[in-house]
C-alpha cells in the first residue's frame, strides 16, 4: 500500500537525517580534537584575520577577536582566582549516538603549587531542558604523590569522587601546605 | 431520465479522474521519498567514511585538517575560540566557574554527587562600591545571606567555597533520597517525607524476618548542613515485633550513620537476594 510505503521512507529520513547530522558533529569535533595551533599562530591569525576583513565595514568580522579576547580574559581570571592553572587539556569524542557524547579527556596543570594530571571519561547526555554530566574512570596523578594522606585521598576520590571533591580538596590541602611552609620558614 | 443518468456519469466520470490524479500524485511522492532517502543513504556512508578515515590516525597537520592548504585565520581562530570554551567547561567540572561581567563578575557553583554532576547554581556579583550580590539562583532555604555576611567581604574565595559546601551536600542529600524514591520504592511502604532542605527525612520501609515482614520506621536528621551523611538516626520497629529484630534496627541504624542512604538500601536489597 502507497501510503505505509511512503511512511517507511518518511520515517529512514528522518533517522538519516538525525545520523548525518550526529557524523558531521563528531567529524566536526575530531577534527578540533586533532588539530594544534600554537600561541604564535593564532597571533598572526589575528592580525591576518583584522587585515583581511579591515576594508569590510561590517560589525561582524570583529566578533571573532572580540569573543577570543573574552573567554581569554575569563580564563584568565578563573585561574587566578581559584588557583588552578590548567597547562594542557586534550579529548577526544569517542562516542556521538542519540543524545550521549562520550568523551576521553586529559587534563594537566597546578592548583596552587601541586601538579596534577588527571584522565576521565565524560558522558553528556542531552535531555529535554539541560545535558547531563556523569564522570567515570577518573584517573588521578599527583606530583606529591609519595605523602600518604594524599595517596589515600588520590584513591578515595578516583573510586567515587568528581573533579568537585577533588579540587576542593586540593585547594584546601595545598593552603594547609602553604601554612606550614611559611610557619617552618618562620622558625629558620 | 436521462439527465439524471447523464449526471450521474459525469460525476462518476469526475471521481476517476480524481483518484487517478490521487494515485498519480502518491506514486510521484513515493518517488520522490525514495530517491531523497537514497541521497541521504549516500551522503551518510560519504561521512561515515570520512569519520573512520579520521579515527584510524592522522598524518599530522594534512589529515588534521580537510585540505591541506594552511587553514584560514579563520579557522584557527575558531579553533581557538572552541579549545578556549572547551577548557571553561573544565572549570564548570572543577566547581567554580563564571565569566567577567561589565560591572563584576557572574559565578556558576556546579554541583556533583560521586561521578553524577547535579544542579548548577549563579551569583551574580557586582565589585563596586563593594562586593554584593546583585542577583542569583541559590534556593532561599540555603543560608546564602549567613555566609555572605560572615565571608563576601573579606575572603570572596572563601565565601564560595563554604557555599558549594552547602550546595554540594544539599545536591548530595537530595540526590540520596530521589535514588532512593527512585530505584527502591517496592522497599519503601507509604511516601518519603523531606523538608526542601532534605536535612530532615522520615520513611517506613520493609524488613523481612525469615517468612514475616515487618515494617522499620526511620527518621534521618543531617545535623551538618555541609555533609552529606545525618548526623541522627532514628530506626524503631513496629511494637510488638520481635525482640531479635531490634538488633537489626540497630544494626541498620548505624549503617545508615555511615553509608549513603540509596547504597545501604541497595546493600539490604543484595542480603535479601542472597537468602533467596
Amino acid at each position: 500500500m502507497d501510503n505505509s510505503n511512503c511512511q517507511v521512507y518518511e520515517d529512514e529520513i528522518q533517522s538519516l537525517e538525525e545520523e548525518i547530522k550526529q557524523l558531521a558533529e563528531l567529524y566536526e569535533d575530531s577534527q578540533q580534537e586533532s588539530t594544534f595551533f600554537s600561541d604564535e599562530e593564532i597571533l598572526m591569525s589575528i592580525k591576518s584575520f583584522q587585515r583581511e576583513f579591515r576594508r569590510e565595514s561590517k560589525g561582524h568580522q570583529s566578533d571573532l577577536k572580540a569573543q577570543l579576547e573574552s573567554l581569554e580574559r575569563d580564563l584568565s581570571f578563573l585561574m587566578k582566582f581559584t588557583g588552578i592553572q590548567f597547562t594542557s587539556h586534550s579529548k577526544k569524542t569517542v562516542e556521538k549516538t542519540g543524545n550521549r557524547t562520550v568523551q576521553k579527556h586529559r587534563l594537566s596543570g597546578n592548583c596552587h603549587s601541586l601538579s596534577f594530571q588527571i584522565e576521565f571519561q565524560l558522558l553528556e547526555m542531552q535531555n529535554k531542558e539541560n545535558v547531563s554530566a556523569v564522570i567515570s574512570d577518573l584517573s588521578i596523578v599527583m606530583e606529591s604523590g609519595e605523602d600518604s594522606d594524599m595517596s589515600k585521598f588520590v584513591s578515595s576520590t578516583e573510586e567515587h569522587g568528581n573533579l568537585v571533591t577533588l579540587f576542593r580538596s586540593l585547594s584546601s590541602y595545598a593552603e594547609w601546605h602553604e601554612h606550614r611552609r611559611r610557619t617552618f620558614l618562620h622558625f629558620k | 431520465g436521462v439527465l439524471t443518468h447523464l449526471e450521474m456519469l459525469e460525476a462518476r466520470a469526475y471521481e476517476a479522474a480524481v483518484k487517478q490524479e490521487e494515485t498519480e500524485q502518491q506514486g510521484e511522492k513515493l518517488a520522490r521519498l525514495k530517491e531523497r532517502a537514497r541521497e541521504l543513504r549516500r551522503q551518510r556512508d560519504e561521512l561515515r567514511a570520512k569519520v573512520e578515515l579520521q579515527q584510524k590516525g592522522q598524518g599530522g597537520k594534512e589529515g588534521a585538517l580537510s585540505d591541506p592548504a594552511q587553514p584560514s585565520a579563520r579557522a584557527v581562530l575558531e579553533w581557538k575560540i572552541k579549545s578556549l570554551k572547551a577548557m571553561l567547561q573544565m572549570f564548570y567540572l572543577t566547581g567554580i566557574s563564571g565569566k567577567l561581567t561589565k560591572r563584576g563578575v557572574c559565578f556558576c557553583v556546579s554541583t556533583a554527587y560521586e561521578g553524577t554532576y547535579l544542579d548548577s547554581y549563579h551569583l551574580d556579583l557586582l565589585t563596586q562600591p563593594e562586593v554584593q550580590i546583585y542577583r542569583h539562583s541559590v534556593p532561599t532555604f540555603i543560608p546564602l545571606e549567613q555566609v555572605a555576611k560572615k565571608y563576601l567581604q573579606t575572603d570572596i574565595r572563601r565565601f564560595l567555597s563554604v557555599l558549594s559546601d552547602h550546595l554540594n551536600a544539599y545536591a548530595g542529600r537530595r540526590y540520596q533520597a530521589d535514588q532512593l524514591q527512585e530505584h527502591f520504592s517496592d522497599q519503601l511502604e507509604g511516601t518519603l517525607q523531606r523538608n526542601s532542605l532534605c536535612n530532615l527525612l522520615v520513611f517506613n520501609y520493609h524488613v523481612s524476618n525469615q517468612s514475616e515482614t515487618f515494617l522499620f520506621n526511620v527518621r534521618l536528621l543531617y545535623g551538618d548542613l555541609c555533609c552529606c551523611l545525618p548526623t541522627e538516626v532514628t530506626v524503631s520497629c513496629t511494637p510488638g515485633a520481635p525482640a531479635c529484630l531490634a538488633a537489626t534496627a540497630a544494626a541498620h541504624s548505624d549503617l545508615f550513620r555511615r553509608t549513603a542512604l540509596h547504597k545501604a538500601f541497595r546493600s539490604f536489597r543484595r542480603a535479601e537476594e542472597n537468602v533467596d
